[in-house]
C-alpha cells in the first residue's frame, strides 16, 4: 500500500515527543511506516529508520525546548523530515553529532538533501531521503 | 515543505514536564495503522501488560476510525490528533479532530458499536464537543492488568 502525497490544505504528519526514552521507539515506527508507504525500497527504508534513530538519539541535546518535534512529508518515493525548532546552532550541531567513528557522518551520507533552515521559531533541520537519487 | 496548518486541538495544555507523545496525521484510513504502531511503541517502552495494550489499541483504533469516517465531509482534508500521556497509574489517550465531531454522522452505515466498545475497553472516557472545531475523545486506561471481580 502506498500513500498519495498530501493534498493541498491537508494536515502534515507531525510527531511531538517529550525528550526522553520514548523519542526513539515512537519516531522510528512513524518514519518506518511512512517510508514504506512512500514506496521506498527496503534499503532506503532501512536508511530512513537509521536516520530516525540518529535524530532521536541526538536531537534532544539540541532542541529549543523540552520536546523533539518532527514533521514528516511523504512524497513520490521520498520522505522528508523537518526536525525542530532547534536552538541556535542546533541544526549543524545535530549533523555533527551524527558522526560515527570509523564510519563518518551517517545522516550526511544517507540523506539526499540536508539543510539547516533558520526560522523565527528557531532552526530546523530538513532531511530528505529519496529513491531516485540513489538509483541514479 | 508546506507549512503545518494543523493546530494542537488536544486541549491538554503543555505537558513539557511529562513524557507524552503528540501525533498529528491527515485523517486517512491508512494513518490509523500509524497510530496503532505508535501505541505499540509507547506500550513497549512502558512495559504495559498485553491485555492493556490490546484494549488500548482497539479503543484508539475505533476512535481514530470515527474521525476518519465521520469528522470531515467527503474529500475535505483535516487532521486527526492523538495525545498519549501516562498519568499516575493510568494512561490518558485523547483523540481529537477539527471537523464535525466524533459522533456517528448521517452517512453512517455501520452498527454504531464504536463508542460502546470504547466505553467497555477503557477505564473512563468522555466526549467533548468543541463548537465549530471538532471534538475530543478522552480515554484513560489502567496501566496494570484489569481484574474482573466475580
Amino acid at each position: 500500500m502506498t500513500t498519495d502525497p498530501p493534498a493541498p490544505g491537508e494536515a502534515m504528519t507531525t510527531v511531538s515527543i517529550v525528550a526522553g526514552p520514548l523519542v526513539g521507539p515512537v519516531l522510528r515506527r512513524v518514519v518506518g511506516m511512512l517510508a514504506a508507504r512512500a514506496d521506498l525500497p527496503l534499503d532506503r527504508l532501512d536508511d530512513a529508520v537509521l536516520v530516525a534513530d540518529l535524530i532521536a538519539a541526538r536531537a534532544p541535546a539540541h532542541v529549543a525546548g523540552s520536546r523533539v518535534d518532527v514533521a514528516l512529508e511523504p512524497g513520490a518515493r521520498s520522505l522528508s523530515l523537518r526536525v525542530g525548532p532547534l536552538r541556535e546552532g542546533g541544526g549543524q550541531a545535530l549533523i555533527v553529532d551524527a558522526a560515527v567513528p570509523g564510519v563518518g557522518n551517517v545522516i550526511e551520507q544517507l540523506a539526499d538533501e540536508l539543510t539547516v533552515s533558520p526560522e523565527e521559531a528557531g532552526e530546523f533541520l530538513l532531511v530528505r531521503l529519496a529513491y531516485a537519487a540513489t538509483a541514479a | 515543505m508546506r507549512e503545518d496548518r494543523s493546530s494542537p486541538g488536544l486541549g491538554e495544555g503543555d505537558a513539557s514536564g511529562g513524557s507524552d507523545v503528540r501525533l498529528t496525521l491527515p485523517a486517512r484510513p491508512e494513518n490509523v495503522a500509524v497510530v496503532r504502531h505508535v501505541l505499540g511503541a509507547f506500550a513497549e517502552a512502558l512495559q504495559l501488560p498485553d491485555p492493556v495494550i490490546e484494549d488500548m489499541r482497539l479503543a484508539v483504533t475505533e476512535a481514530c476510525t470515527n474521525v476518519v469516517r465521520h469528522a470531515y465531509a467527503d474529500g475535505e482534508p483535516g487532521p486527526v490528533e492523538i495525545l498519549i500521556r501516562p498519568e499516575g497509574d493510568t494512561l490518558l489517550v485523547v483523540v481529537s479532530d477539527q471537523g464535525r465531531g466524533l459522533g456517528p454522522g448521517t452517512s453512517s452505515t455501520g452498527p454504531g458499536l464504536g463508542l460502546p466498545l470504547i466505553a467497555a475497553l477503557s477505564h473512563s472516557f468522555e466526549i467533548e464537543q468543541v463548537p465549530d472545531n471538532g471534538a475530543r475523545l478522552r480515554m484513560s486506561f489502567r496501566r496494570g492488568p484489569h481484574l474482573e471481580l466475580a
